[in-house]
């Protein structure tokens, strides 16, 4: 709660050079940026074919042969640690892990919904990023603006549409949504409250915000190594749910 | 500066292919199923270190591997697992030369981790990829441990997910000499343990109740006994629970040891009759199953009765473990080079078969 997303031009020291490279494949779309005191180098992004294993280490050296970076040059390891798909959240995770892991990095986490909702700072509505979550679930949290990025001002929430719009109903005022979540259930949350959607291109997390909200961590020294690095999953493995309200039947399957 | 579009290959495609020998260090990776493990081998069969992390406590409560807690705790225990496998084995990780992963088969979710993090790994060491055929590394385990055997081979492959008789005609060169028609033997393990209340995992638990009883005491069926080089064993699970119900007061230990001696005779009998087929110089014991301890004494004795050369995993390599991953890397990656970054994790990934398409 209260979280400030940003602030990075208040007092950071400057003319430390750090190059960060960021990782994000917590929704559809997998990112990939590098990016340091001079804003973002390069970004990659691919949002679709769902096929993050196979995209994301060819396009972290791609990005690198073209910004004319050796890997061994990265200073910071930057990650969305969620939430999102668990599944492709799990590729950028471990892939940013073992880096950090092999270079001897430092790491960075921040979640997709900070991600959703930094590039909106600009706006005075409530900002609301949400994550499609599937099974009829999303992911969000609301923002407002602070100088210089935006401040977390609810929990990170795993809920149903209708708790969406109960709260944004219950908080008043102009709101804006942002992320594939919003988008998908557009019509049941126009039902209900009166918002504006930001634009399609800014529906999935990227990289971009996420290497410029890491290097103003990262000046801070505010980081962890990848043995610390919590990913934020909000929901319990499908078998301890069942579990807590049935008996016998499990999804289990036997050790091939 | 001058920025060009550079269109040419990527690094990784760029890196000339290594010389694979008998220094050349392989980091294996393993993550298909619930144990997290890495490992250091050098030269195929010289195992540095080998560091298996289970997951069977987490999985328990549920009777079986529940995929999404697996994927999970791999994230979580991948790297200090890396780690300690590295420190372990007493040389510095620059030593490494190429980075093995099990791609295939396996659950999906949990194969993505290791994948992900190899494929990092490579990038960020500068070193070949390996993807590795998991039911591939099983054949390899036999030969971590002794390196003297002989080819063609049958190989006895049974854990939970598989139970298959291979034929090892040359590395990398393997026939398919018969399968199972439906259930695994592990699999067979794990539904009648838990039609037992034995609990999970099924295995260790029937041959350990199995010890208590009497093997003889009831005739379940051998299905298919001399019917070819497949087998059957869901027709044994309903006979075990038709029995149960029909005699409600037999005893857990007999059923257990008259179940286990059931799947015993029928899997070492078809290998021994396999091997004299194709005229093989040795048969090996493969896969989670290989731990059973009425398997292991009945496949020894099969083979010294039969003059024929038997061989049986240590417990270690029976059971899913990095460096069979690593020694099949070095194989692998001295006669078809490395992998591509941009391969896939393939959950139903099949066992190379010669003259299969």
């Amino acid at each position: 709660m209260g979280t400030t997303v940003g602030g990075a031009r208040n007092g950071c020291p400057q003319g430390v050079v750090v190059l960060i490279l960021g990782i994000e494949t917590a929704t559809e779309q997998i990112s990939v940026a590098i990016g340091g005191h001079e804003g973002v180098i390069g970004l990659f992004e691919v949002a679709r074919g769902r096929r993050h294993v196979e995209m994301l280490m060819p396009g972290v050296e791609f990005l690198c042969q073209q910004t004319d970076i050796e890997i061994t040059e990265i200073g910071c390891i930057a990650v969305d640690v969620g939430p999102g798909l668990f599944t492709g959240m799990r590729v950028g995770l471990a892939a940013a892990k073992a880096l950090a892991q092999a270079l001897h990095l430092p790491m960075v986490g921040i979640s997709s919904l900070d991600l959703l909702a930094f590039p909106l700072r600009y706006s005075d509505r409530l900002i609301a990023a949400v994550i499609d979550a599937r099974r009829g679930e999303l992911f969000y949290a609301l923002y407002l603006q602070v100088p210089g990025g935006v401040q977390r001002v609810s929990e990170l929430r795993a809920a149903r549409c209708e708790d969406l719009t109960a709260d944004l109903v219950a908080r008043g005022g102009e709101v804006v949504c942002v992320g594939d979540g919003a988008l998908r259930y557009r019509d049941e949350i126009l039902d209900e409250v009166r918002v504006e959607f930001a634009e399609q291109f800014l529906s999935h997390p990227s990289a971009a915000p996420l290497v410029t909200l890491a290097h103003a961590k990262a000046l801070r020294e505010d980081w962890v190594n990848p043995w610390e690095l919590q990913p934020m999953y909000l929901r319990k493995p499908d078998a301890q749910i069942n579990w807590a309200v049935r008996d016998g039947g499990s999804p289990a399957v036997s050790r091939p | 500066m001058t920025h060009t579009f550079r269109t040419s290959l990527l690094a990784s495609e760029l890196r000339e292919r290594p010389v694979v020998g008998p220094d050349t260090v392989v980091l294996g990776i393993e993550t298909s199923c619930d144990e997290t493990a890495a490992s250091l081998v050098m030269g195929g069969n010289d195992v540095l270190s080998s560091v298996v992390s289970s997951q069977i406590d987490l999985h328990a409560q549920y009777g079986g591997v529940v995929p999404e807690i697996a994927s999970r705790a791999h994230l979580e225990t991948l790297n200090p697992v890396i780690a300690r496998a590295i420190v372990e084995a007493g040389i510095d990780e620059s030593r490494i030369e190429a980075v093995a992963v099990t791609i295939g088969p396996g659950l999906i979710g949990a194969l993505l981790v290791g994948v992900s993090a190899a494929k990092a790994l490579s990038v960020a060491w500068n070193k070949p990829l390996v993807g590795v055929n998991h039911l591939e590394a099983h054949l390899y385990a036999a030969f971590i441990e002794d390196p003297s055997l002989e080819l063609p081979l049958v190989v006895l492959l049974v854990s939970g997910g598989h139970t298959m008789l291979v034929e090892m005609v040359d590395h990398g060169r393997y026939r398919l000499l018969g399968q199972t028609v439906d259930d695994a033997a592990g699999e067979a393990f794990d539904k009648v343990a838990r039609f037992l209340g034995l609990g999970y995992p099924g295995g260790p638990l029937i041959d350990h109740e199995a010890t208590l009883g009497d093997p003889t005491a009831i005739r379940f069926p051998r299905a298919m006994l001399h019917d070819g080089l497949n087998f059957s064993f869901s027709g044994l699970k309903t006979s075990v629970v038709n029995h149960i119900r029909q005699h409600p007061d037999a005893s857990t230990a007999d059923v257990a040891a008259s179940f286990q001696q059931a799947v015993v005779d029928v899997l070492v009998a078809k290998t021994v009759r396999a091997a004299d087929q194709i005229g093989a110089r040795g048969i090996v014991l493969g896969g989670g199953v290989s731990a059973n301890s009425q398997l292991r004494t009945a496949f020894q004795q099969a083979g010294h009765d039969a003059g024929i050369r038997s061989f049986l995993p240590t417990m270690a390599m029976c059971t899913d473990n990095a460096a069979m991953i690593a020694s099949a890397g070095w194989y692998r990656l001295r006669s078809d080079g490395p992998t591509s970054l941009s391969a896939p994790a393939s959950p139903n990934l099949r066992l190379p078969l010669l003259g299969a398409g």
